[in-house]
């Protein structure tokens, strides 16, 4: 089926009840192309979704997906892969489900480097729940929880993720819809745990981190000249604080995806009938 | 009763304790005796008292008992621990050349051996236990051969070498007891037999039933005493093309263990005390998801983290009813070792057949005895799989809506829906913890609410109806004192019956593998004059719920100590309640 899928056969027939104008609809998008542009179709492809209106995408999109609870997409995902090296996975949510609630999973499933893409909508907001600080909203940010500000950094997830020694970072936004697909695209393409942060502005709860203010201020690391696989490099852009960047950040080369570090090849949906046929030798063992 | 022999070796923890009981488990297990372990242990890795203790026999033996015929006792609190227990005719084995002077009661007999020295002699300090196991064969006339077959299945894989120092450490053992003592008089003899029987914990019945029935999928994250599920698979697993995670944390254990399952894999997860709590966050999600799940609880003493290396039976109402909102799941309840592995099978199947959460709620004293059975007791031509409405390729059209799209949660008349995983043409769906229509989408519909809500409980009837929820039973069918169980008091009422019987009292006893959904008792207890439901717990979890399937009040046996409960002690205490007053209604 592969060879003439299109992104629309990624498409569910439920209509999105993100505001309008929300950085979702083009996060999804740009994420339907580049998975129909790698070679999957639904029936092959799996996605888990968060919590948050960002992880309302899994009901939008069509392929096997789950949209599971608050923070936890990431373990579900890896339990995916795990079962189904064979099919491709993708993970999505928002900023307060991947780095407040899910940060323990992130940093876990970042050094794991299962073989997935994990694409977070940055919106800097709680959107869903109406607009509260999230942990990458800026110290400054006055919400209806943090009247003054969150008076604390935000968090900045690229340095996270490197920290934690991860094979492939990157950033896109939204709304330069060719940028942002073909850096999912590299994602999904990369061997090993791909991780896009988008900025995907919430036009509702959030007035400052608008398109506008991207537009101004992103700048492309593909016009910069930025190696990809330059370490040090990649560290001086992700912990630059003073600019918005977008592009792969990151690449390890060599990277090896956890399946195939531990051997795990096999479909295991797959099972005999009864017991393996040399089960008793388990029951020997304990002679 | 045929003769039982009761040893016990006791010391710091740190000091391999538990191997040395294990090797000598095995020996008397290749012996052809039957042997039944159990074990005191502390919260903690280096110091704190711990002892293995075997009580062993040619019959069948299923439960401690209070009494102790040899001990090696590595330290003071060894004995300390265990007066009440030793007795005139009980023999203890120390070091008396170590630092302490053993303090050993006058009509005992004391054994000294100087095991540390002995066992330099044989290679190094370390072996001096198995000095002691070798002294141990003198005192017992038990054939050393035995114990040789023993260590060379425990030291086999680190070279000859090793296993001839240990085996020459254990003659050492046994030479000085011969030559320094008479024990004539003592009057142990360990008669073996032809049989051939497999030593094994609770924990290892449950991996083993696992890869038994398919199960390729693994998430844990380590908790006494759950642990040792996780450690048995891995390093097994794979030989059956599955995999282990040992995930952060329990929250993302169950939630891999439900994608491994969504994908289409036999999954399983198992915790215990603080971890069933975080896993509780997902219970529902499987629910609603109808993602077959197994996960084990390996009950030990709460609330919160309580006594971790004790013995309870206090996790029931969470099994039943731990999650937000209402979760239709599974609950059963292992009552023996051999029962852990056919559960867990069965478990496998449920959870598929009928797309549900099953919990496989077990416990410490389980997980940790280690019991002999002929090993036609885990007969593997008998496990059946059973993946219910998994449909492929060309079963897919059957559950196409109009438009096309698979209807993962289609509402059918027995409440099980089709179901199609990653790689199945036309069968991509999306599933979720809201709730959802036919096709899994969100809704909020009244009607679709309900017809969800009752296809989900209607998948419970379904298996009321069509599976065996059965009990187990013992002792005098027509007795009027009818005591109910349930999980791993099985073996001691069972030997509770001997005692009860010598005093001439009849009972039933009825053994609950299934707490929910779970036998009906009614005509039981109606036939019978007293009714006392024995648990592990202090406040009668299953008695409640039988109380309120019957709508009649039962006596109680309730033991909270972190000690699981002891033959001679549960016939006493039967009798006792026997006599004793029905609560008022
Ligand atoms: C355990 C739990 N706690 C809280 C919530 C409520 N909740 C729903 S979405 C959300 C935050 C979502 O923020 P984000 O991930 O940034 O997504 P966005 O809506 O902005 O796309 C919260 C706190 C929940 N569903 N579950
Ligand atoms: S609230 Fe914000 S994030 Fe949510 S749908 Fe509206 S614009 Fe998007």
């Amino acid at each position: 089926m592969s060879s003439d899928v299109r992104f629309t056969d990624f498409k569910s027939d439920k209509q999105p009840t993100w505001c309008p104008g929300c950085g979702d609809f083009g996060t999804m998008n740009g994420m339907m192309k580049a998975l129909a542009e790698t070679g999957n179709d639904p029936d092959n492809t799996f996605v888990v979704a968060g919590i948050g209106c960002s992880g309302k995408i899994g009901t939008y999109m069509h392929s096997y997906a789950l949209h599971g609870v608050h923070g936890r997409a990431l373990p579900v995902a890896t339990g995916v892969k795990m079962a189904r090296p064979d099919i491709e996975v993708m993970a999505a949510g928002g900023d307060g489900d991947g780095y407040s609630i899910g940060a323990g999973h992130f940093v876990h499933a970042v050094r794991r480097n299962v073989d997935m893409s994990y694409v977070v909508m940055d919106n800097r907001i709680y959107g869903l729940t109406k607009g509260q600080a999230s942990p990458t909203s800026r110290s400054d940010f006055e919400t209806s929880t943090t009247p003054e500000g969150p008076k604390q950094p935000p968090v900045n997830p690229l340095a996270l993720a490197l920290a934690s020694g991860a094979s492939f970072i990157a950033q896109s936004f939204a709304s330069d819809a060719l940028r942002h697909q073909e850096i999912i695209q590299e994602a999904i393409e990369h061997d090993g745990f791909g991780f896009v942060n988008v900025f995907s502005p919430c036009v509702t709860f959030n007035d400052v981190d608008t398109y506008d203010y991207f537009r101004d201020n992103l700048v492309d690391l593909q016009d910069e000249g930025h190696d990809p696989n330059d370490y040090e490099a990649a560290k001086e852009v992700i912990l630059d604080s003073d600019k918005e960047y977008q592009g792969v950040m990151y690449q390890d080369e060599n990277s090896v995806p956890y399946h195939e570090k531990h051997g795990v090849t096999e479909d295991m949906s797959e099972i005999p009938d009864g017991a393996p046929e040399d089960a008793m030798d388990l029951v020997r063992e304990f002679y | 009763m045929a003769e039982d022999l009761n040893w016990a070796v006791g010391g710091e923890a740190g000091d391999g304790i538990d191997s040395t009981g294990k090797i000598f488990a095995q020996a008397l297990a290749r012996a052809g005796r039957h042997v039944f372990t159990s074990k005191d242990f502390a919260s903690r890795i280096r110091g704190g008292y711990t002892a293995y203790k075997i009580r062993t026999s040619v019959e069948e033996v299923q439960s401690v008992v209070d009494r102790l015929d040899i001990l090696v006792a590595l330290t003071q609190r060894t004995i300390d621990e265990n007066l009440d227990e030793l007795h005139e005719g009980s023999a203890i084995i120390y070091d008396g050349e170590r630092s302490w002077e053993a303090e050993i009661p006058d009509e005992m007999t004391a054994v000294d051996v100087p095991l540390k020295s002995l066992a330099e002699d044989a290679g190094g300090a370390i072996m001096r236990n198995i000095v002691a196991l070798g002294a141990a064969c003198e005192i017992t006339d038990f054939d050393v051969e035995y114990l040789d077959e023993a260590l060379e299945k425990r030291f086999g894989g680190k070279g000859s070498q090793i296993v001839e120092n240990n085996k020459e450490a254990a003659r050492l053992g046994q030479e000085y007891v011969a030559e320094n003592y008479d024990l004539e008089h003592l009057g142990y003899s360990v008669e073996t037999t032809d049989n051939d029987y497999v030593l094994l914990n609770g924990n290892e019945a449950i991996g083993m039933g696992a890869i038994a029935a398919g199960c390729r999928f693994y998430a844990g994250y380590p908790i006494t005493p759950a642990t040792s599920i996780m450690e048995y698979l891995t390093g097994r697993i794979e030989d059956y093309g599955g995999h282990v995670v040992q995930a952060e944390d329990e929250l993302s254990a169950i939630n891999m263990a439900l994608g491994g399952a969504r994908a289409g894999a036999r999954s399983m997860t198992a915790t215990s005390g603080a971890g069933i709590d975080l896993m509780t966050e997902t219970f529902g999600l499987v629910a609603t998801s109808e993602t077959p799940l197994v996960i084990a609880d390996v009950q030990r003493s709460g609330p919160s983290t309580g006594m971790p290396t004790k013995q309870e039976q206090g996790d029931l109402n969470m099994a039943l009813y731990g999650g937000h909102g209402e979760v239709p799941r599974f609950v059963i309840t292992p009552t023996s070792i051999t029962e852990c592995f056919w559960k867990t099978v069965e478990a496998f199947n449920l959870a598929e057949k009928y797309q549900t959460p099953v919990f496989l709620v077990s416990d410490l004293a389980m997980s940790v005895t280690e019991q002999t059975f002929p090993p036609e007791a885990f007969d593997m031509d008998d496990v059946e799989i059973d993946r219910g409405k998994l449909v492929d390729d060309d079963e897919v059209d059957e559950w196409l809506d109009a438009q096309g799209h698979f209807r993962a949660h289609a509402v059918t008349d027995d409440g099980v829906s089709p179901r199609a995983i990653p790689g199945t043409v036309d069968g991509a769906h999306m599933s979720t913890g809201l709730e959802h229509d036919e096709l899994g989408r969100r809704t909020e519909d009244q009607d679709e609410r309900v017809q969800q809500v009752d296809k989900r409980y209607r998948k419970v009837e379904t298996a009321q109806e069509e599976e065996d929820w059965d009990y187990r039973e013992f002792g005098d069918e027509d007795a009027d004192n009818l005591i109910i169980s349930w999980g791993s008091n099985e073996g001691a009422l069972v030997e509770a019956l001997d005692y009860l019987e010598d005093d001439g009292i009849d009972v039933r006893v009825i053994s609950v593998p299934y707490i929910f959904p779970r036998p009906d008792l009614s005509e039981e207890i109606e036939a019978a004059d007293d009714v006392i439901v024995v648990e592990c717990n202090a406040t009668g979890q299953f008695a409640d719920l039988i109380e309120h399937d019957v709508l009649t009040r039962v006596k109680r046996i309730n033991k909270y100590t972190g000690v699981r409960f002891k033959a001679d002690e549960l016939a006493e205490q039967i009798t006792e309640q026997l006599s004793a007053e029905v609560p008022a209604q």
